[in-house]
């Protein structure tokens, strides 16, 4: 992020409303096409629970509130579809309530789909069927007979029933007589998926989640139930859905339920199937259209990323808790961003794990949309949980310094198993022999081991005796003798050569060192001066051989000849217990006539 | 005013000059509207329909043959606008003064296209349409020059009028201000 923190933002400010006072929920903002002239509005959801308030519906032209519709309960979710083909393209806005649908076109009603109630318990049914209107009504009995009954399971009539005083209870009960009992269909959550195109224009089916976990499926031209199917084998209240897929060719229902289960619905199935389940409550879940990838957000802090088949793919914990996320689509990028958002007002950027972007908004945000909105492409749309709402739009410059490699690699990795190679013959015998004695053959393996690392060790003991220092001297000076005269006085010269082109040699010095029976030397110790580079330097030395006949017959001479009749020379240096250099000069023998 | 000057005036209004003139500004803010007006009569268009890339059209104004350069507004033609700074005489630059949204969408464009090195060291005239100033919720021509930091521009002269680029009001005063203005900077050099 260091990089980003010192340059310009890539989103500009559009517009910040801090009085917008707009109660919002993940999911309750999209934009659309609502008035049919391509130029894309805002529609909220403002969700007002306090008494005497009115959940309203808002659609934005711009900056400015162009509609403004009361809704009749609370409403849980909203879509935008196209329902039919007429000119100009107009789709409708659905918005659920309790257990309908309402619909508007151009920001008037335009229609309500009514989802089919639920058959109440046989014991329910049965308590209310018995009661005579014509004969009087024993309340007391059918109170008793209903809070046998779990009260969860009672149909909504039933409940309030029991919450009466008792003498409100006969009227209550006199209001609903002629009505058949019926357990409402709650709408939690609703998606769309296209019926038979990709196409943005195209007609789109409105799907349904319920309380009671089905899912509907409806037509988009006369609202009949073109599918009817339940969430999972087991009891799961669905509150997210998301569809991908098209519903006449194949498609993919993910429905994110309130036991912390993900539930698959895929074409040709009338159950779901649970392919996830977190640890933490899921925040919201997104489908990346590019990677096809699922992404979960929990209350944990947590945001992972699954196939679609339901395998792991990461994990990346977020410094504060996650309220919203949003697909942020750059197709003139090609790339698919997910925004976060974060309590505190941090909304990041991932692409794949990787975070590209963040913006900073003054208040947690609670609802962040990203798309068209009037002629600009690229817009985000954030509302806060203090009821602001932010309209940031995205330079054209931004190119968010995406490489698409980074987010393809380890997905690739992990998919693939790692290249083994086949079972040779070798490796069957060295395993079963492995089998035999495993005792004997981890010792041996351990002593070679040893050995090798012992052998290791003196290697590199020699090798730093070799090399003195931090350079190696031996390589800076070159050294040559010359030995002259016939005997048994003899003329030895050194020379030394400082090899090294910018170093210069100091603080050496020559030893000699030869058999004191043999020779005697003038002198034995040289101090050699400061030599520079690529210069040399010569010493003198004279030698006088020990070779009367007296000391040593001419017997002994022979054999001394070859071993004795030599002069050892040491090149040191100062503060140093070895020789930097060390030669032999093989003496020439005395010519005996003289 | 000197007699060589009168004489070269002369010369100049009896000699038609041809200038460059560039027109942009973001996509839906009447470009082509605006040049639409400028057309003879048989050459105008009755439809306006989104600029592909860019059109190129020619008109008269005070005897100085302008050519226009109708640029394509669209988000991903704004980066063809610089290759045709370096020949202009003048810019048009056509703002919608009913998006709001999108204001600073036009300042950021501004901005980049006052930054490019063909501009930036060129006293070239600026000439900004407030467009669709019949909109009910347009702006004024004042808020926008305000909202765009027009007054920073010091080193350019610039003029911005309120137009409606289908009635044509507002229209032609502003294109008389920027002939003026070219040929003065003509007469200069």
């Amino acid at each position: 992020m260091s990089k980003s923190d010192l340059k310009i933002s890539r989103w500009l400010d559009a517009h910040f409303d801090r009085s917008a006072n707009l109660n919002t929920l993940p999911r309750n903002a999209i934009l659309s096409n609502v008035a049919g002239d391509g130029e894309n509005r805002l529609i909220i959801v403002d969700l007002k629970l306090e008494r005497d308030t009115r959940c309203r519906l808002k659609v934005y032209k711009g900056t400015l509130v162009a509609a403004d519709t009361v809704l009749p309960d609370v409403p849980s979710s909203i879509i935008s579809f196209y329902h039919d083909r007429l000119n100009p393209r107009t789709p409708v806005v659905g918005v659920g309530c309790v257990n309908d649908l309402l619909m508007f076109k151009n920001n008037k009603p335009f229609f309500k789909y009514s989802l089919p109630g639920l058959p109440v318990l046989p014991a329910e049914y049965d308590t209310w069927k018995s009661i005579d209107k014509n004969a009087g009504i024993d309340v007391r009995a059918v109170v008793e007979r209903l809070k046998g009954i779990s009260f969860h399971s009672l149909s909504s009539r039933s409940q309030q029933l029991l919450n009466l005083p008792p003498s409100k209870q006969e009227e209550f009960i006199l209001s609903y007589l002629n009505n058949e009992p019926m357990r409402i269909n709650l709408i939690t959550c609703m998606t769309t998926l296209k019926k038979s195109s990709q196409d943005t224009y195209s007609i789109a089916c409105p799907i349904i989640g319920t309380e009671a976990g089905i899912i509907y499926v409806l037509d988009p031209q006369n609202f009949s139930i073109l599918l009817q199917a339940n969430v999972c084998n087991i009891k799961n209240t669905p509150y997210i859905i998301t569809a991908t897929g098209l519903y006449d060719v194949d498609y993919k229902i993910l429905v994110a339920t309130r036991e912390n289960q993900v539930c698959l619905l895929k074409r040709g199935w009338v159950e779901g199937k649970g392919i996830i389940q977190t640890t933490g409550t899921i925040v919201e879940i997104l489908v990346v259209p590019g990677d096809n990838l699922i992404v979960i957000a929990t209350t944990d802090k947590m945001l992972h990323s699954y196939t679609k088949k339901g395998q792991k793919l990461w994990s990346i914990e977020m410094t504060f808790p996650i309220t919203c996320l949003c697909v942020v689509a750059l197709k003139h990028l090609n790339a698919y961003l997910i925004a976060v958002g974060l309590k505190g007002g941090l909304i990041q950027l991932y692409q794949g794990r990787r975070p590209v972007d963040y913006i900073t908004v003054p208040d947690t945000p609670s609802c962040i949309t990203f798309g068209q909105m009037g002629q600009e492409e690229h817009v985000m749309v954030i509302i806060t949980f203090g009821g602001a709402i932010i309209f940031k739009i995205l330079k054209r410059t931004a190119d968010f310094n995406l490489s698409h490699q980074d987010t393809s690699m380890p997905l690739l990795n992990y998919n693939k198993s790692l290249p083994l190679p086949k079972r040779s013959k070798l490796f069957l015998e060295q395993s079963m022999r492995e089998r035999e004695d495993p005792a004997a053959m981890h010792r041996n393996f351990q002593q070679d081991l040893i050995r090798l690392r012992l052998l290791t060790a003196k290697e590199i003991a020699q090798n730093l005796n070799y090399q003195t220092g931090n350079t190696n001297e031996r390589k800076q000076i070159k050294l040559s003798a010359q030995v002259m005269g016939l005997g048994p006085k003899f003329t030895v010269i050194l020379s030394l050569e400082n090899m090294n082109s910018d170093t210069p040699i100091t603080e050496m010095s020559v030893v000699f060192h030869v058999k004191r029976e043999i020779y005697h030397l003038s002198s034995y110790i040289f101090k050699i001066p400061m030599i520079p580079p690529t210069l040399s330097y010569k010493i003198k030395t004279s030698v006088h051989e020990l070779t009367s006949n007296e000391i040593i017959e001419p017997t002994k001479v022979v054999l001394l000849d070859a071993k004795q009749r030599v002069l050892r020379v040491f090149v040191m240096k100062k503060d140093l217990n070895i020789p930097v250099l060390a030669a032999t000069i093989n003496m020439p023998s005395t010519e005996l006539a003289f | 005013m000197g007699l060589l000057q009168k004489l070269s005036l002369l010369i100049g209004s009896v000699r038609k000059k041809e200038v460059n003139v560039i027109v942009v500004g973001l996509n839906n803010s009447g470009k082509s509207t605006v040049i639409n007006h400028f057309k003879n009569d048989d050459e105008k268009v009755s439809e306006i329909v989104p600029t592909v890339g860019f059109s190129v059209e020619r008109f008269q104004s005070q005897n100085l043959a302008i050519t226009a350069f109708d640029m394509s507004g669209h988000g991903r033609y704004r980066n063809l606008w610089e290759h045709y700074y370096k020949d202009c005489h003048g810019i048009i630059f056509v703002i919608d003064s009913s998006d709001r949204l999108r204001l600073v969408v036009v300042k950021e464009e501004l901005d980049l296209m006052l930054q490019h090195p063909d501009i930036c060291t060129r006293r070239l005239p600026l000439l900004f349409f407030a467009n669709k100033m019949d909109c009910k919720d347009s702006l004024s021509s004042v808020k926008i020059a305000a909202a765009l930091g027009l007054d920073k521009i010091m080193d350019k002269p610039w003029h911005i009028s309120a137009s409606n680029a289908v009635t044509g009001e507002g229209l032609q005063e502003g294109v008389e201000w920027l002939t003026q203005q070219i040929r003065e900077l003509l007469m200069k050099n």
